[in-house]
């Protein structure tokens, strides 16, 4: 590459005046966009050019400009401003528009010293739809060094001027080269193509898994094509369903949207929904849950070593993002499941510059439960979610987007009911080509409502609710080399579950509602120091402030209430400031392998009440750190080994990691959970360790995709007042896990899925001997969780036809088949000791004292069941 | 039809909760805990203490123990209990009622270990009026509603021994209905009870116990783990409370009783 710097000029002067059309010179002409495509010719035969297809008129000095030197350009629809300040940078000269003509100036040595750098910035799209792609990786041949598209996918990348070749990759697209001369810095937006459904023969690259290539450890990208390939219960792609297939992730059950991570709880794990927190992602107690998925863009899982920007749970955060809407042109899609029907459309109110996105989900049950009881009121389910999007201009995007979904089930005079609810407004500025900038204003709330007496409106509802309103930047030092900083500000509303009712002689307890503030800063650097060494270092400071109106109770050390504190509203009354360090190293052993190290310190101060084994969405209480509830707090240490196999796609990943956990909630014996003002006294608080091992092969392209997991690890608790203060395994210790995904193309229109699940069976407390109490046979327990459940192991099948012979017409269909369960397994969920047959064959509790035949018995879900999903795209 | 036919298949396929008998042995451990049963009423008669050991399995008699020194004090007086002859385990006290307003203190000596346990009783509150239902041509079956504003149960005795409808070896039952003025999310979403069918006929004793609040927290966490354990909101399972001391189970409970008797009319 000729590399061309303004010492090279001779101060030769020439006055070259260009045929013209017009004879008065506008100065908005120079806002008309050109293309140039003018390969290694003299800077007078480029000006000839431009002079052409602008119809502009240049003047300069020969003896100044060398109107001889060649020079290689090339611009596509460009600005004419834009081209002369570039063809100005390779140069060496500056421009002013004298009496309709442009003169060319030549930059004085001493002005403005030459840059040796410049910096190609720019967002990664998809061609058709216009969708950031975020994690797309634009790799550099020549410098043998890539930048990583953020979370909004925005690149910058800072090379010596000069002529480069950048290759891009994104699993699911094609991989593409392309040139780009890099004489001035400047802002390019790139498009990249999908791979069609089924390539014969299979493209072959020599990229490398991501995995590979990142600093960052235990992230998990879950593309959202690969949940819809995934065979699902009932045709309902799931995106929270899908993590069981995630080696390290720990479904509760079958029928529940529960995760556990790493051995923590499952109120560990935050799913935040376009930067606002979702705090019970289910529907129909936990069948499905809330994310449509044809609504997502793309889904980020970090397995507790979250990036510094992303906090406030001990375990895994869920970064899901909504579709912008496709900018080029309207689609609609939809979907006719057994259970719902999903509908979307999309389309742009300024192609190319904005766009739409409104999706929504209802479920179709209510018709079949009313025809099996007429007691039922309702049963339904709902899901909305809606983005817009402005691109104001080059450098500035607003997002709004919000979610709204909802569950009531009313039977007779009873009811549960409960509702998410969140919304967000974000601000995209590029301040300059290194210096990103994303402000967001969140808001979500979540509302879950218990109906003892619908006639009476008599309700229980507890309520978590939160808004925050934080900034992010991102500078993009050098290819390698991102800084990442910005701070929040979060307030928070906790309700842990009051009664009202229209009954004038009911009394209840009043619990004290919360208010909590958070203020967060945060600091973090992704940098590759050398070809083989990378670090990714960061610093996160939480101040979690609670204040009034709230009242709260002083307990001594036997729980008993000593004193009640009363707190004025607004007034603060207690704080907790906490440090969250964390770093990662990684070795790239070669080029196809390395080794990462990680340590996460995390902090939450949101704590989910329950001591519920139920797989379903129960009564959920949330309380905020306080005087009585200390932030939990985990300490993660990572090892970690990647590497790409020699088949195209296909990759190896084995990471261990150990964790330890403070502060971690458990509860007494029967606790009192629901009006309790008292709750907190019900509460244990001790220690949990959790290790293990996690592995997988993975298959990321051809048409065989998928992946193999196998997991070992373990999930240990340790409270001085529970299980007489031995440990105990937690009942997300499932120490064996094997996870089998596979997705086949059989033809362009064929497609197979597969996935088989393994692991350990739960803990649970068995007797261990009984007594007679009043006719009741009462189970005695001599340690808790000192059984297990039968091993769980499932095995779904799906098949999916395109229904169009023609793949490109602008209506595509398909109809997809799959069988949840395929050899019917009974996995258990429960098993009960209490029980006794009646006359009619079911199993129920006695109702005479004097009966003594009680049997064991377990409950099990969704032994084989088979599905239709019709599912449609219009463009 | 057909249409509530073809959902009713759908549903039944697709959500199949079931629940199934198991055989699975109980990890049944050796212990010596020793277990009481023991509640004095204000009925003035000889109440009876009955002492055992856990079984290892379900269904399993008692296993009763036999030789404990048993006593009852109020504070001023000590009553005499005494190990009955003819039914192993039971302890019966002299006669005596308990009193409202008075502590009662249980002692027992076992295999040289001294236990104790204490409670005093609440006022009862009246019965509401009794409540059964003709469920097919022969039998009935019980209402139950809570009443009063103070934790409480009530025991129903029930017996067609003794008239003609009486035409197996089992004609008799007893049902305990518990108000225990508690709100819990597993009582709610509790699971299936099997109906007490009986005929005309038959006679009920109520009696409708008084509740302390040690007792009520007792007998909330041993229904927990019957009654209302195996809902699809289950809580984590643990012991029951006791007001025992020295790690026994169980509970000595003290209770104002009030009783009816009733004959289930045609």
């Amino acid at each position: 590459m000729k590399r061309v710097s303004s010492a090279c000029l001779l101060p030769l002067l020439f006055l070259i005046l260009f045929l013209c059309i017009d004879t008065t010179f506008a100065q908005d002409i120079l806002s008309n966009k050109i293309s140039i495509e003018n390969n290694n010719t003299p800077l007078t035969t480029l000006l000839e050019e431009i002079s052409k297809k602008a119809g502009v008129r240049f003047s300069y000095n020969p003896n100044k400009i060398n109107g001889d030197q060649v020079i290689r350009y090339e611009a596509t629809q460009k600005t004419l401003i834009t081209i002369l300040d570039e063809v100005g940078a390779i140069v060496g000269f500056t421009f002013k528009i004298i009496e309709g003509q442009i003169v060319l100036l030549p930059e004085k040595p001493n002005e403005k010293p030459a840059s040796v750098e410049a910096t190609l910035s720019g967002f990664v799209h998809d061609r058709k739809s216009g969708e950031a792609m975020i994690g797309a990786v634009l790799f550099v041949d020549e410098l043998k060094t890539g930048v990583v598209t953020n979370a909004f996918g925005f690149y910058s990348v800072t090379l010596p001027k000069g002529d480069y070749h950048i290759r891009g990759s994104f699993v699911g697209y094609k991989e593409f080269v392309k040139e780009a001369p890099l004489l001035s810095s400047r802002q390019e937006d790139i498009q990249m193509d999908e791979d069609p459904p089924l390539l014969a023969p299979v493209i072959v690259t020599d990229a490398k898994p991501s995995a590979i290539e990142e600093i960052q450890a235990a992230k998990i990208d879950i593309r959202p094509k690969a949940v819809e390939e995934r065979p699902a219960l009932f045709g309902e792609m799931d995106v929270i369903k899908s993590l069981e297939s995630v080696p390290g992730i720990k479904m509760h059950s079958d029928g529940s949207t529960f995760y556990y991570v790493r051995g923590g709880f499952r109120d560990q794990n935050l799913v935040m929904l376009d930067d606002a927190p979702v705090f019970n992602p289910s529907h129909l107690l936990g069948f499905f849950s809330t994310i449509i998925p044809d609504a997502i863009n793309d889904i980020t899982v970090y397995k507790g070593n979250m990036p510094a920007s992303l906090g406030g749970r001990l375990s895994s955060v869920m970064y899901v993002q909504t579709k912008k809407g496709n900018d080029q042109r309207t689609q609609v899609w939809g979907n006719l499941g057994v259970i719902s029907t999903k509908l979307g459309i999309e389309g742009p109110i300024k192609k190319g510059a904005s766009s739409f996105m409104i999706a929504a989900r209802l479920s179709r049950l209510k018709w079949f439960f009313q025809l099996l009881d007429p007691a039922v009121k309702k049963f339904q389910f709902y899901d909305i979610n809606g983005k817009v999007n402005f691109k104001l201009n080059a450098a500035n995007r607003v997002f709004l987007s919000f979610y709204t979904g909802s569950d009531d089930y009313y039977i007779n005079n009873g009811a549960i009911s409960w509702a998410n609810q969140a919304a967000t407004i974000r601000w995209n500025h590029i301040i300059n080509e290194k210096l990103f900038v994303n402000t967001t204003f969140s808001g979500s709330k979540y509302d879950y409502f218990l109906y003892p007496d619908v006639a009476n409106d008599t309700r229980w509802n507890s309520q978590i609710a939160n808004i925050n309103l934080k900034t992010d930047f991102s500078y993009f030092v050098a290819p390698q080399n991102v800084i990442t900083f910005g701070a929040a500000l979060s307030g928070y509303f906790f309700n842990p579950g009051n009664l009202k009712t229209k009954d004038p002689n009911a009394v209840f307890p009043q619990l004290s509602v919360r208010n909590s503030s958070e203020f967060v800063m945060y600091g973090n650097q992704e940098i590759q120091l050398n070809r083989r060494w990378g670090l990714n270092y960061g610093l996160r400071i939480t101040s979690w402030t609670n204040t009034g109106e709230a009242f709260e109770f002083v307990l001594d050390n036997n729980g008993n209430p000593i004193d009640t504190l009363r707190y004025k509203s607004g007034q603060s009354y207690k704080n907790f400031i906490n440090a969250e360090p964390r770093a990662t190293i990684s070795y790239t052993i070669n080029e196809r392998s390395s080794i990462k190290t990680s340590v996460a310190r995390n902090v939450q101060n949101v704590h989910l009440i329950t001591n519920s084994i139920s797989p379903f969405t129960s009564l959920e209480v949330w309380l905020p750190s306080s005087i009585n509830i200390q932030p939990q707090i985990a300490h993660q240490l990572t090892l970690g080994y990647y590497r790409s196999l020699s088949r195209p796609g296909l990759s190896f990943m084995a990471e261990g990691y150990i964790k330890k956990m403070f502060n971690q909630i458990d509860y007494i014996a029967h606790p009192r959970t629901l009006l309790n003002p008292l709750l907190e006294r019900e509460l244990r608080f001790g220690e949990g360790t959790a290790y293990g091992i996690e592995t997988q092969i993975k298959k990321d392209e051809g048409r065989l995709r998928g992946w193999l997991g196998y997991t070992y690890s373990r999930a240990l608790r340790q409270f001085n007042d529970i299980n007489g203060g031995r440990t105990y395994n937690a009942f997300y210790d499932r120490p064996h896990q094997i996870n089998l995904m596979m997705s086949y193309d059989i033809n362009r229109r064929w497609n197979v899925g597969m996935n088989w699940n393994y692991s350990t069976g739960a803990p649970f407390s068995s007797p261990t001997g009984f007594y007679s109490y009043q006719g009741q046979s009462v189970p005695i327990y001599a340690e808790k969780n000192n059984d297990r459940l039968p091993d769980y192991h499932r095995m779904d099948v799906s098949a999916t036809l395109k229904l169009n012979k023609n793949l490109e017409k602008k209506f595509n269909h398909s109809l997809t088949f799959s069988i949840y369960n395929l050899y019917g397994r009974k996995n258990t969920l429960f098993i009960d000791y209490n029980k006794q047959q009646v006359i009619d064959g079911s199993i129920k509790i006695p109702a005479n004292a004097l009966d003594n035949d009680r049997v064991i018995s377990q409950s099990y879900l969704f032994q084989f069941v088979p599905s239709f999903s019709y599912n449609f795209k219009f463009l | 039809m057909r249409r509530k036919m073809v959902a009713i298949m759908i549903l039944t396929l697709a959500l199949q909760a079931c629940e199934e008998i198991i055989q699975r042995p109980v990890l049944s451990q050796q212990t010596n805990l020793l277990v009481v049963d023991a509640i004095l009423t204000n009925e003035q008669k000889q109440h009876v203490i009955t002492l055992s050991l856990p079984t290892p399995n379900l269904n399993q008699g008692r296993l009763p123990v036999t030789g404990a020194f048993v006593e009852i004090g109020d504070g001023s007086k000590a009553y005499t209990v005494t190990e009955s002859q003819t039914n192993p385990g039971s302890y019966i006290s002299e006669a005596m009622r308990a009193v409202v307003g008075k502590t009662y203190l249980l002692h027992i000596v076992y295999k040289g270990k001294e236990y104790y346990g204490v409670d005093s009783s609440n006022p009862a509150e009246p019965l509401p009026t009794i409540s059964y239902r003709k469920t097919n041509d022969v039998s009935y079956t019980l209402n139950f509603s809570n009443s009063g504003r103070l934790a409480n149960f009530v025991e129903y005795q029930i017996s067609w021994r003794n008239t003609a409808a009486c035409t197996t070896a089992s004609c008799d039952g007893k049902v305990y209905w518990y108000d225990l003025k508690t709100i819990d999310a597993h009582e709610i979403f509790k699971p299936a009870k099997a109906e007490f069918l009986f005929p005309a006929g038959a006679t009920i004793i109520r009696r409708k116990y008084s509740v302390s609040d040690t007792y009520q927290k007792f007998l909330r966490s041993v229904i927990s783990e019957t009654e209302w354990r195996g809902g699809y909101f289950d809580i984590e399972p643990a012991n029951a409370s006791s007001n025992l001391s020295e790690g026994a189970i169980g509970f000595f409970a003290v209770s104002t009783v009030i009783a009816d008797t009733t004959v289930v009319r045609p």
